[in-house]
């Protein structure tokens, strides 16, 4: 094995290069997939002026709700620099929180809480101004249906007295609790779809699970580069045939794209703050040795470069489009329920370790090794 | 020794090789001549254990292709006749690369000094830059690595210069005389065979052969 070993190293080094870059890839890729898309959206948020002429609790929880909706980047200023910047169309609009917007609340007034200015190039206004009056109807809501609790429970004396504070945090807490409004969309590993700041998300390891994909098909092109007629009859006269050679090499790259899978756990875990789990590393271990199981079955097929790399690219095309990884395929598996038990990404992005792939694969290599050798005569 | 009894080899019903019985001594180097197809490509993969005979036996030295054929493949070197050697790798990785999955173990000074012995001296340089005639001796010393009592070569000095045939075929000579190697040797230069060789076998009827044949003073064995 360490002789073998060797001899792979003697081809390493003259390919480290191209090794190192598609060893990577998977990493690098999803990294700036990922950055990339989270800079974008930021970037073509819709910038909105916020005056807060009051820092009370009500006034400060609208502004925050404000802030965390999604296509809106907030801007805290005072209204003369807010309303300088709207005429210069830095802002696409402006929203002053008037003085005395909680006590208004508490008075079940609701008249001139919010004063609102557009200029003549604001296009978001309209979504921008029902969001923000849609809190705010909330917060008066609230705060009516907390005078009426207070009144019912002193008018028909309960053992408990409310307030108006405790009402309405208690409808706050049940508002938090309960879900009141819930869409089915979702990824195919019933993860949540997207976070309260973000309209698109990439899952990192869906996105990895794809990139690692093309990267290990692009890897094993060397069974197609060393599987050449005129050496084959050398292997005769050496200690190992042909097929234990690929074989063992094919583990020298397992055991390489496992270390690199190790990389990209901590990268992940350090840069995006994606959790380690027993579970996952023990689905990506079963999900690594099923890629490389399947790439060198792929390799062992070809004899044509150019035509194996043109498969490798239109499968990943494939299951980039089935695996659920980057798109929702609800819709399709709706439908058509098997595609998801077809594509072998989707074992390893339910975290599950059984992959009937790898079982395939297998059995595949198996039968192809005890198969004669061609001059193995 | 090598020993060939009988042995016949047919692809369906097209027999190419068809009962022929020979063997060549310790240190003999022999030639084997023939137009094209008349089996001696056949001939040369059957006695490398690349393809079994359809009847007849082989021995090597006692061993039988039959019954001992990993050991036999031990004791047997062979120069295919496309170049067998990784075209990026430069002369040592070449060396080294197929030493390390050889049954003998050589050292780095060994094997350097197997290539100078047929002066092959351009040890770092890469075999894409060589050559034909550098490649040549480059695919007869991966051969030899793993010293073999038996040297089968398939047209070794095919399409290179007069220099590097002479070479080669001084370097042969030398392992026969000196090593006591058995070789057996495919080629269509006449000269070459008959300058190098102890003996001819010719393969098939063509008449052009044996005429040529008949001035030299060489023990010809037609089959």
């Amino acid at each position: 094995m360490m002789n073998i070993l060797q001899t792979r190293l003697i081809h390493w080094k003259r390919q480290w290069v191209s090794l190192l870059f598609w060893l990577l890839f998977p990493i690098i890729s999803t990294l700036l997939i990922i950055q990339l898309t989270s800079f974008i959206q930021e970037d073509s948020k819709v910038p909105v002026g916020i005056v807060l002429q009051e820092d009370t609790a009500l006034a400060t929880t609208l502004y925050e709700s404000i802030k965390q909706t999604p296509l809106i980047r907030v801007h805290d200023l005072d209204e003369h620099e807010a309303l300088a910047q709207l005429e210069k169309h830095q802002l696409d609009s402006v929203f002053v929180i008037h003085n005395g917007y909680e006590a208004n609340i508490q008075k079940n007034s609701r008249n001139h809480l919010i004063t609102s200015y557009r200029s003549d190039l604001s296009f978001a206004y309209t979504p921008v101004k029902e969001m923000i009056v849609s809190f705010v109807q909330q917060d008066t809501g609230r705060s009516k249906a907390a005078y009426i609790v207070k009144d019912l429970s002193d008018t028909y004396g309960g053992g408990q007295q409310w307030n108006w504070k405790d009402v309405v945090s208690k409808s706050v807490d049940i508002q938090k609790k309960e879900d009141l409004l819930r869409t089915t969309f979702s990824f195919t590993d019933g993860s949540p779809t997207a976070s309260d700041d973000e309209v698109i998300q990439f899952k990192p390891w869906g996105l990895w699970a794809l990139f690692s994909l093309l990267s290990t098909l692009l890897l094993f092109d060397w069974l197609i580069k060393e599987n050449r007629l005129s050496i084959l009859p050398r292997f005769a006269f050496i200690r190992i045939s042909f097929k234990n050679y690929m074989l063992q090499n094919a583990l020298f790259y397992t055991i390489l794209c496992i270390i690199f899978d190790g990389l990209a756990l901590l990268t992940f875990y350090f840069v995006i703050h994606e959790p380690i789990s027993l579970g996952l590393i023990a689905a990506m271990l079963s999900y690594r040795i099923m890629l490389n199981a399947g790439a060198f079955v792929l390799a062992i097929c070809f004899k044509n470069l150019y035509l194996y790399y043109s498969t490798s690219f239109a499968l990943v095309l494939l299951f980039a489009i089935s695996s659920g990884a980057i798109m929702p395929i609800d819709g399709i598996i709706n439908r058509v329920p098997w595609v998801e038990f077809l594509n072998p990404i989707y074992p390893f992005l339910q975290n599950n370790v059984v992959n009937l792939w790898l079982l395939l694969f297998a059995v595949w290599i198996i039968s192809w090794y005890v198969r004669k050798e061609k001059f193995d005569a | 020794m090598l020993n060939i009894d009988s042995l016949s080899k047919s692809y369906g019903k097209k027999t190419i090789l068809d009962e022929l019985s020979f063997s060549i001594e310790q240190g003999e180097i022999v030639g084997l001549v023939g137009e094209n197809g008349a089996g001696k490509s056949t001939l040369l993969k059957t006695l490398a254990t690349l393809q079994l005979p359809t009847m007849g036996t082989i021995t090597l030295d006692g061993m039988s292709y039959g019954t001992q054929r990993k050991t036999v493949r031990k004791n047997i070197g062979f120069v295919p006749q496309e170049i067998a050697i990784w075209d990026e790798f430069t002369v040592e990785e070449n060396m080294v690369f197929f030493e390390k999955l050889s049954w003998k173990k050589k050292n780095n000074t060994q094997l350097k000094q197997l290539c100078l012995d047929m002066n092959l001296e351009k040890w770092k340089d890469p075999v894409k830059t060589l050559s034909g005639g550098m490649k040549r001796k480059l695919n007869l010393a991966i051969s030899l690595i793993h010293d073999p009592t038996l040297l089968l070569l398939d047209e070794p000095t095919v399409g290179i210069d007069l220099k590097s045939r002479k070479e080669i075929g001084n370097y042969l000579k030398n392992q026969a005389i000196n090593n006591g190697r058995t070789i057996l040797y495919t080629s269509h230069d006449m000269d070459e065979i008959i300058h190098l060789c102890d003996r001819v076998l010719c393969i098939g009827n063509d008449p052009f052969y044996q005429e040529i044949l008949k001035d030299a003073e060489k023990d010809v064995i037609i089959m």
